[in-house]
């Protein structure tokens, strides 16, 4: 009784934490069938079929680890779903696959160069699999009789005695392990392990056959089942690290904090090196498997030329993750070289690279785009609205009208309506500008703002020459 | 026809690696039971005063020497942990077999050698992976 009164506490507390919703939190997957053939609309993804089907073949040469050491570069104009679709794979490769994001500004930092933030985020995509072993005696406990000797003095003895669904048994205690017994409070109905080799006690609940032996139990009493089959088992955990984990707590001016506040600095490459031989030494003895993983950087474009160079060698290590990187650009200036290439990257890298093009929404996609982030953001939309907003779409941007549908439900809650009118929409969008409309609203009051050269095409002066 | 042929030969194969898996499993938990029974023997011998113990065969008591019977059980024991690991392992190839049978990808890592406990300590004390 008491343990579901506890449950509905919980939920209330959880309605009334706020949750963030982030701009692809809708993606689930990639949306594709068995065949992997892209479905309209599915695991939030809409339309961009061909550049979804492509994605559908990387995904299984990557899962056939075929993949490793090359590159894709999904390209297409702003909006048109490329990070959308990289989460996708992402989503679609498991929580098993390491994946890295990161933006391609994200390598400039003062605190170490940018070749270390590209070997970090490489590294931090490259997972291991390993097992840790133990012998372990799991049951419930029966009874735990100590014998005290008379007078305080004398060596104390004791006996567990533990049952599994299939059979019991007495194991006397020496004078230790009645002491971690009793800083345990193991009592008779407590579910138990005692590691082997450790001998350390590990209470993992009360019997639920013992659930009614109180009335009112503590709220953190847990129920489990009665162990079943053998008293002493082997249990085998696999884990899965990441190559930049190992290097960080291996590093020794940094603790396993830094992997926790992401304050690594640079780690010396005798570190990396003699992590690379142990790693080699782990696959040779069966002791570790290799998981290339995905390292995706959006806006690659942001990259310089340095950076290029790094990769291009990096892709060919034999234990490369897969990079996929983004850009909205068309040709372009390489940054830190005065030569223009297409998407901006030079063209020795996009040799290498697998090209992907995503291309703008149609009509009816936008509408099924914005019915999704209306779910997602647990706001009841009418049907004129979203026609609205659809049109508001098309003409100014798919983000800006994404913008509008939590800025209407707002208006929508303050006349306290529960579904979001046409007026609604309207409104929010006389409140807010955009893109277009500001920059026509800049044109025509130039005068009156600072800092103006009336010659109306500052952005040059915003280009930065590296 | 022949169809119907193939897929009964297939089902009939699933069945029979699932059920040698879960004899397996059975037999596992039957030798530690005798592996943890022999144990509570052992203890009960160490106590014991006596030259000489009853020991159960089959149905039938026999009163034995107490050292002999002592190194009876111990042998009994080693051969029944030999017994189990062996069965264990195998159970490893049989359960990866049959999820090839049912068209499931491998339990990831079920095959590696597991770290040794220096490792594994080392790893654990970085709070790398629980402990």
């Amino acid at each position: 009784m008491a343990s579901i009164a506890a449950a509905q506490v919980q939920e209330v507390r959880s309605i009334t934490r706020i949750e963030r919703i982030g701009a692809h939190s809708h993606i689930r997957g990639l949306g594709l069938d068995d065949s992997l053939e892209p479905r309209a609309v599915s695991q939030g993804m809409v339309g961009q079929k061909m550049a979804r089907k492509a994605a559908g073949v990387i995904l299984q040469m990557i899962r056939e680890g075929k993949i490793a050491g090359r590159a894709v570069l999904l390209a297409g104009q702003p909006g048109t779903g490329k990070t959308a679709i990289a989460m996708g794979l992402a989503q679609a490769l498991g929580p098993d696959t390491p994946f890295t994001s990161m933006a391609g500004s994200e390598i400039f930092s003062l605190e170490m160069s940018k070749t270390e933030a590209l070997t970090q985020a490489i590294r931090k995509s490259i997972g291991i699999r390993i097992k840790e072993e133990s012998e372990i005696i799991e049951g419930e406990v029966v009874e735990v009789v100590v014998e005290r000797a008379a007078g305080g003095g004398g060596a104390r003895v004791g006996r567990l005695t533990l049952k599994t669904t299939d059979m019991e048994t007495n194991y006397d205690m020496g004078a230790k392990m009645i002491d971690s017994l009793l800083k345990e409070k193991v009592q008779a109905g407590d579910v138990i392990t005692i590691d082997k080799a450790t001998g350390k006690i590990n209470k993992l609940g009360r019997s639920f056959a013992r659930a009614r032996d109180y009335d009112a139990t503590g709220q953190q009493a847990r129920f489990v089942q009665c162990p079943e089959g053998e008293l002493q088992k082997r249990k085998e955990v696999v884990h899965t690290v990441t190559l930049h984990e190992i290097d960080v707590i291996n590093s020794r001016t940094h603790g396993f904090l830094a992997l926790f506040s992401g304050d690594t600095g640079e780690i010396k490459s005798e570190i990396r090196e003699q992590i690379n031989g142990k790693v080699a030494e782990w696959r040779e003895e069966g002791k570790a498997e290799m998981i290339p993983g995905v390292l995706f950087i959006d806006e690659a474009h942001m990259l310089d030329i340095e950076c290029f160079s790094y990769l291009n060698r990096a892709l060919e290590s034999e234990t490369a993750p897969v990079v996929i990187m983004a850009t909205n650009r068309g040709i372009t200036r390489i940054r830190g070289t005065n030569y223009k290439s297409p998407h901006g990257i030079p063209l020795d890298l996009l040799d290498r690279m697998i090209i992907v093009p995503t291309s703008p929404y149609s009509h009816q996609e936008l509408r099924e785009i914005l019915n999704i982030r209306c779910e997602e953001e647990d706001c009841q939309m009418s049907a004129d609205a979203l026609t609205v907003l659809t049109r508001v779409a098309t003409e100014t941007s798919l983000r800006y009208s994404i913008q509008l549908i939590t800025t209407a439900s707002l208006v929508a809650k303050r006349r306290k309506a529960t579904e979001v009118s046409m007026e609604d929409v309207k409104k929010v969008y006389s409140l807010f500008l955009d893109e277009h409309r500001s920059e026509q609203f800049l044109k025509e009051y130039q005068d009156e703002f600072m800092f103006n050269d009336g010659s109306g095409d500052a952005p040059q002066l915003m280009e930065v020459s590296q | 026809m022949q169809n119907e042929d193939k897929i009964l030969e297939h089902l009939v194969s699933v069945e029979k690696l699932a059920n040698e898996i879960l004899s397996d499993r059975h037999e596992i938990v039957m030798l530690d039971k005798r592996r943890n029974q022999n144990r509570e023997a052992l203890r009960d011998l160490s106590k014991s005063s006596q030259k000489k113990c009853w020991v159960t065969v089959g149905s039938v008591l026999v009163k034995h020497n107490l050292d002999d019977t002592r190194l009876l059980l111990e042998n009994d024991q080693k051969q029944l942990t030999v017994d189990i690991n062996k069965l264990r392992s195998d159970l490893k190839v049989k359960v990866n077999s049959l999820r090839d049978l049912e068209m499931q990808k491998p339990i990831p890592g079920l095959m590696l050698v597991p770290l040794s406990s220096k490792e594994t300590e080392g790893l654990s004390s970085s709070k790398l992976i629980p402990s």
